[in-house]
């Protein structure tokens, strides 16, 4: 009688602990996709930030009406590249709309006339805050990946997402730049 | 200004680790303490200290024969003191300080923007669920700290002057020390720890004077003296263990906020420079911000969580037994913790 009793106990408290890890998981799993929304938001934020900040840099200057252009493109093949689903070059154009980013920043330096205006320097604060906003919302994305595979892959969670594979077993490919890319970044000089 | 050097990577995993681990030891030995009271409250009303007595009680407590109704209600009045103080809690931080919210739409510079950027950025990096709220301190020295006791209720305030001081990079470095401790749920440690120890100390005061002066009837019967010297004892070394205790939690979860900072920045550079820089201007304004910090009510509710504790700088707001000791680690020990060396 004492020992029936003591394995139920004992199968009680791995059964709770079961569905404790189960839940954590889910939650985790959960937190991964939200944050992968994030960085739609984030990019979609950044966009209309853009638009708003080319156009208030024209005035000053002819600066590349293309630019404009070139943002348009690259947003149209990051939108057909999303819903084709093809990660990789959905990755590139928007890796391609920070460098315009960067050349933006270029240009508020060479004109003071640019710097002097108020509502140029709230632009400017705003793109930092833009790009930083989406650099942080991949590294949170890349970082709820990293929490759940070690969760993932730690002993007796190992076992429940075993056990329930379909559920709890997902492979997430980290946001990260393609292999050319990174090869080009490394290599980059600044010419001056 | 004194220089500093990075001497090797900051390693922020086994920081948080390492204080992680302190932080288990000296929770666990806060709940040992509070429950040894409670027993020997226990002990004291079933009369264990009554000669031949002694072992009879321990054993009839140990063993729950006799319902430990002391220990119980103990933990009872912990609960209710606890819930009271983290309803009341967000706002007694603020107590005493001129300031005022900024919201995305209230801000009227470009540095309250700034800074409601900075944090909206730092509460993506930790995938917060909510925004933190942001108060401005009407001051000129520079300091921040964060209070809430989850993260709905959680808020950043900081003071005018280190909004103006530092740069972009160094506020956000500040910025994310603090939402690191409201991410590692440090406004509820801290707390639960104090409303305890102050709990005990309640506690072993009342047992205090009870020895006194009801020993003499005890004393009468012979069983008190074992009661006293204990009492006696635990009256005078409790407040210093205690004390100490909430020392060492504070500081792990500071190295913690630190390691946390450089864990959503990245960069552990940002950070260092923010510490030197508010440690070195409390250094050249020591005199005016003695003022400053003096003139401002109940500082002392908020000594432990600034980023910077002011008597680091020789500035001392609250004159008190604790002050003795400063909540935070020195800045040379939490550069070093960030992989840094200070040079003069």
């Amino acid at each position: 009688m004492k020992a029936i009793i003591i394995i139920l106990i004992i199968a009680a408290i791995l059964f709770f602990w079961f569905i404790g890890i189960y839940n954590k998981i889910i939650h985790q799993i959960e937190a991964i996709r939200n944050n992968k929304k994030q960085i739609d938001i984030q990019l979609d934020r950044r966009y209309k930030v853009f638009e708003s900040l080319i156009n208030v840099v024209k005035k000053y200057m002819n600066y590349e009406r293309t630019t404009l252009k070139d943002v348009v493109a690259l947003r149209g093949q990051a939108q057909k590249a999303t819903q084709s689903g093809d990660e990789k070059s959905r990755m590139a154009a928007e890796d391609g709309i920070s460098k315009i980013a960067s050349n933006l920043s270029l240009v508020f330096e060479q004109y003071p006339d640019l710097k002097a205006d108020k509502n140029a320097l709230q632009l400017q604060e705003e793109i930092v805050d833009t790009e930083n906003k989406l650099a942080f919302s991949k590294q949170a994305y890349n970082d709820s990946i990293e929490k759940y595979n070690a969760t993932k892959k730690s002993f007796f969670e190992s076992v429940v997402v075993g056990a329930c594979s379909s559920k709890l077993n997902f492979d997430f490919a980290y946001w990260s730049l393609p292999e050319e890319d990174i090869k080009k970044q490394e290599e980059y000089k600044v010419k001056l | 200004m004194r220089n500093y050097t990075q001497t090797k990577a900051c390693d922020w995993r086994e920081q948080l680790v390492i204080n992680k681990r302190k932080t288990i030891g000296v929770i666990g030995l806060f709940i040992l303490i509070y429950l040894a009271i409670g027993f020997l409250l226990d002990l004291y009303a079933h009369n264990g200290f009554a000669p031949g007595n002694f072992t009879n009680v321990f054993n009839a407590l140990f063993t729950l024969k006799i319902i430990p109704w002391a220990t119980i209600t103990m933990g009872g009045i912990a609960i209710v003191a606890l819930y009271v103080t983290f309803a009341l809690h967000d706002r007694l931080m603020l107590l005493g300080t001129k300031y005022h919210k900024i919201t995305s739409t209230t801000a009227k510079t470009p540095e309250e923007q700034q800074l409601y950027n900075v944090v909206e950025e730092m509460k993506i990096a930790a995938s917060l669920r909510y925004m933190p709220k942001i108060y401005l301190i009407d001051a000129d020295y520079m300091n921040a700290f964060a209070s809430g006791y989850s993260e709905k209720s959680a808020l950043i305030a900081i003071t005018r002057g280190l909004m103006q001081k530092l740069n972009r990079s160094e506020l956000q470095a500040v910025i994310a020390h603090e939402l690191s401790h409201i991410r590692h749920g440090d406004i509820k440690l801290t707390l639960t720890a104090s409303v305890l120890s102050s709990i005990m100390l309640i506690v072993v005061d009342i047992l205090f004077y009870n020895a006194i002066f009801g020993g003499m009837s005890n004393r009468r019967q012979g069983g008190g003296n074992k009661l006293v010297l204990i009492v006696i004892l635990l009256r005078y070394v409790l407040p210093i263990i205690t004390v100490l205790l909430m020392l060492f939690l504070s500081r792990a979860r500071e190295y913690m906020a630190d390691a946390g900072s450089v864990e959503l920045m990245r960069d552990n550079h940002p950070l260092a420079r923010a510490l030197m820089k508010i440690g070195q201007d409390h250094r050249d304004n020591s005199q005016s911000y003695k003022k400053e910090y003096g003139q401002t009510q109940h500082e002392d509710l908020r000594r432990a969580a600034y980023i910077f504790d002011p008597i680091d700088a020789k500035i001392d707001p609250v004159v008190s037994f604790t002050s003795l000791f400063s909540t935070h680690p020195s800045i040379a020990k939490r550069l070093r913790a960030l992989g840094f060396k200070i040079s003069s």
